[in-house]
């Protein structure tokens, strides 16, 4: 007992926690340094309000991951839903709250089937989810005919352009979404659920946890989430097409590795994957006042898809020896 | 005067917070059955590896006759004639025996499958045993799988084997098969490092025995001048009789019947259990005694067999219907069944019933802490905090959570499977006591335990299986360690 409590504190979570806000914090230092017009309201509210589907994007993602999964399809679900919803409201002119809920609705059956998938053969879903992503990609185009969909009635917009107390729509539902999927983790049972699932799969099943019907309901909720920040992706640009989306797989799992949300499962904060999504922001438009171009910015980010997923490992191996340095004494005596 | 094979002086290893070595000497003889002995965290681990090079001691010397070094790396380790058999191990699972024994060593750059094979088969006939080398080994059994060790080890021509628990994986009779293939190396010269818990064992091959505790190095004794006695009070550093303490129960209804239960390789198995009883299940590893538990605990498909829970029939296909009907499972690998080792010893112990006692899918977070804390009192749980990750406590301390989550569920016929495996003496102890007292407020316990004086010391009654088939069972009064052995190996 006594070497026990002498051992280091091992809580590389909290570390990571605030490592994560400080990165965020520099970030903006060593910006404002490199153009004048970083630290103004403006340019930090475009920041803001262009990313609220990323952070909409990353939190449905971060189910799946806590989960133990992976769900790489995000971004075709984004498209088929998109032009599906578009097409409700602009082709066949259908009120604007049922094509939204045809949208989500669609998204969130989009989850399901990898959902069903996943658990039925158990393949890695990294696999699974980039094949029913070619399959999305494949209905998206079948159902838009590559068309480009405009002109979407004013209350459909007005999610993205509407305030209320100053602000966006969209931001305060990104407000919204946060805190809902932070109480679902640390005070619902259904989150607790996808914890122990991500945490270790069969000690769950044996506890008593009916771990299929929860693995597949992570992808299920990814989905709808991924609908609900598909609306606030299209409102924003008052046009869609099947090109919308594919892509932000990649900027939402990013921003949720570089948050914490560990891409082993098991673990993560919703604050952390905030931050995570602002550093990628904050980098993307700081180089680009700074006068990168995009092509250079894509290497920055998969740089730091790679030093996020790295810094993950190593963190996990640092944790594992130091596991082994505690069991490897005697802690047992009396 | 016996030749001095190795040394090693005044070894030093710490880690963060931890004396893992302290001050270690040991001399090993060429041609000697050496054995180590200690508790879990003894530090005989971190000596081998010390030994064979995996890990950089901090200060001290390890010498191989007159060349001394201060550190080692696995090729000097290995061209100085060690090798070592690791519990987990280090063969290619899909490679085919023959590549497996000659792996790492110089083949050029064509290799003749044919001349491997034939130079596998000549060491495997050296040693007197039957395996084909053009087999995979995925498809061999862990004996095998340990004789393609021991083989690959023979073609290094290796001077020093060290063997790390390799019986724990065996049955009685490859056991014994292991003992003759190591006695006879030892003949060749060979020197055997050989760590095992289970003291029976070194009292049949070792010469020597050295005992290690607290990363400290206590003695080195002669097997034959020495006794079991002697050498549990040497490990433990204190007088420590295992015991089985009082029972003030009297066991009565019949809580859990099954009535011929089959699958996973399990035969028409019946019996049954009292409240108030402990049922030892005795049989080889591969008997089908996890099998018959998981079944029974719904975590694993039956073809046919009924289960009655307290008279009433009951239908369980997953382990939550299991534990609604008052049956909980301790699996025999806690660290991968039984925990989830990064979250926290409360989520841990929550992780049973968090569900249950969720109003309106809130979860009752204040009452799991509650009980946490009880539990953590009750049993002693040796732990900084609530949020410490499980992964950071000791083996009896895990177990002890993981026992802690199954009664939270308000379980009452538990089933054990390798309760103490892998778990100190000191803590063994209390999970008897913890076992006994459970019985004697009204539990029920199924125990199943390789380590037969556990089973015989604490059980009120025995069911013996042996390749999915039920042996017999065996009332109290006819315990006796030869029967319930011969009706484990399938005699009548």
């Amino acid at each position: 007992m006594d070497k026990m409590k002498k051992l280091p504190k091992i809580n590389l979570g909290g570390l990571k926690k605030y490592t994560v806000m400080f990165i965020l914090v520099i970030l903006m230092v060593l910006f404002s340094f490199s153009s004048p017009y970083f630290l103004t309201v403006r340019n930090l509210t475009n920041i803001i309000t262009q990313n609220t589907y990323f952070i909409i994007l990353a939190i449905g993602l971060s189910f799946v991951m806590i989960g133990g999964g992976i769900d790489l399809s995000v971004g075709w679900q984004m498209s088929l839903v998109g032009v599906v919803t578009a097409m409700m409201m602009v082709v066949y002119h259908l009120p604007v709250w049922l094509a939204v809920l045809i949208g989500i609705l669609l998204g969130t059956l989009l989850g399901l089937f990898n959902g069903l998938i996943v658990t039925n053969i158990k393949v890695f879903p990294l696999i699974v989810t980039i094949a029913t992503s070619t399959v999305f990609q494949g209905l998206s185009y079948i159902v838009s005919k590559a068309n480009t969909f405009r002109g979407y009635p004013e209350e459909f917009l007005q999610l993205a352009k509407g305030k209320f107390l100053g602000v966006t729509f969209d931001v305060w539902l990104t407000i919204l979404v946060v805190l809902l999927a932070s109480f679902v983790y640390y005070k619902t049972s259904y989150g607790w659920n996808v914890l122990a699932l991500g945490g270790n799969e069969e000690a769950a099943r044996l506890a008593g946890i009916k771990t299929k019907a929860i693995k597949i309901s992570v992808y299920t909720v990814c989905g709808f989430f991924t609908a609900i920040a598909t609306m606030v992706m299209i409102s924003k640009a008052n046009t869609t097409n099947s090109m919308f989306g594919p892509g932000s797989e990649f900027t939402a799992l990013t921003a949720a590795i570089v948050g914490g949300i560990s891409f082993m499962g098991g673990e993560g904060n919703m604050l952390g994957l905030v931050a995570g999504v602002f550093i990628l922001a904050v980098l993307g438009n700081g180089m680009q006042l700074a006068g990168w171009g995009t092509y250079a910015q894509y290497i920055v980010k998969g740089l730091i898809l790679l030093g996020a997923v790295t810094f993950d490992e190593y963190q996990k191996t640092a944790r594992r020896k130091a596991h082994k340095a505690t069991t490897d004494q005697p802690t047992d005596k009396h | 005067m016996p030749e001095t094979i190795l040394t090693v002086r005044n070894i030093i290893k710490t880690y963060p917070g931890v004396v893992a070595l302290n001050d270690v000497s040991v001399a090993f003889e060429k041609g000697e059955i050496h054995a180590m002995l200690g508790e879990n965290g003894a530090g005989k681990s971190t000596l081998i590896k010390v030994i064979s090079g995996a890990i950089e001691p901090d200060q001290g010397v390890i010498a191989f006759g007159a060349r001394e070094y201060h550190k080692l790396n696995p090729a000097i380790s290995r061209e100085n004639g060690v090798a070592v058999i690791y519990q987990e191990f280090s063969l290619v699972e899909s490679m085919s025996v023959a590549q497996n024994v000659f792996l790492g060593e110089e083949q050029g750059f064509l290799v003749s499958h044919k001349a491997l094979k034939l130079r596998a088969g000549k060491v495997f006939e050296a040693m007197h045993v039957d395996i084909d080398p053009s087999a995979q080994v995925r498809k061999l059994s862990p004996a095998k799988k340990q004789l393609v060790e021991i083989a690959k080890a023979v073609s290094q021509n290796a001077k020093i084997l060290v063997m790390d628990e390799p019986s724990a994986p065996l049955s009685a009779s490859e056991v014994e098969t292991m003992f003759g293939i190591i006695g006879k190396l030892k003949d060749q010269g060979v020197t055997i490092i050989y760590i095992s818990h289970r003291i029976e064992e070194l009292f049949r091959i070792s010469d020597r025995v050295t005992v290690m505790r607290d990363g400290r190095y206590v003695d080195t004794l002669i097997t034959k001048k020495t006794n079991r006695k002697e050498l549990i009070n040497l490990m433990v550093g204190r007088e420590l009789k295992e015991y089985y303490p009082q029972r003030t129960i009297i066991p009565s209804d019949v809580v859990l019947e099954v009535k011929q239960i089959s699958g996973l390789g399990d035969k028409d198995i019946s019996f049954s259990v009292r409240k108030g009883e402990i049922l030892g299940v005795a049989g080889l590893v591969g008997s089908g005694r996890t099998e018959l538990a998981n079944i029974i605990y719904g975590a694993m498909p039956k073809e046919s067999g009924e289960t009655w829970v307290e008279g009433i029939k009951r239908d369980i296909q997953s382990p939550d219907k299991a534990i609604e009907y008052g049956i909980g499972l301790i699996p025999e690998d806690r660290k991968h069944h039984g925990c989830i080792l990064n979250a926290s010893v409360q989520f841990n112990i929550a992780l049973s019933t968090f569900n249950k006692n969720a109003k309106f899918f809130v979860v009752d977070a204040k009452g799991h802490k509650e009980t946490a804390r009880y539990y953590l009192e009750k049993f002693n749980i040796r732990t900084p905090s609530l949020d410490q990750r499980v992964t950071n406590l000791s083996g009896g301390n895990q177990q002890k959570v993981v026992l802690a989550k199954t009664l939270a569920a308000n379980t009452n016929i538990l089933i054990f499977d390798e309760p103490t495996r892998g778990i100190d003496v000191g803590s063994k102890q209390e999970i008897y006591n913890l076992m006994v007292e459970l019985v004697n407020q009204g539990k029920t316990i199924i125990m199943i335990s390789s380590e037969m004086e556990e089973l015989l010391g604490i059980s009120d009654r025995l069911i013996v299986l042996s390749e999915g088939k039920f042996m017999g069972e065996v009332p109290k009064e006819k315990f006796d360690q030869r029967y319930v052995i011969e009706l484990a190996s399938g005699h009548h």
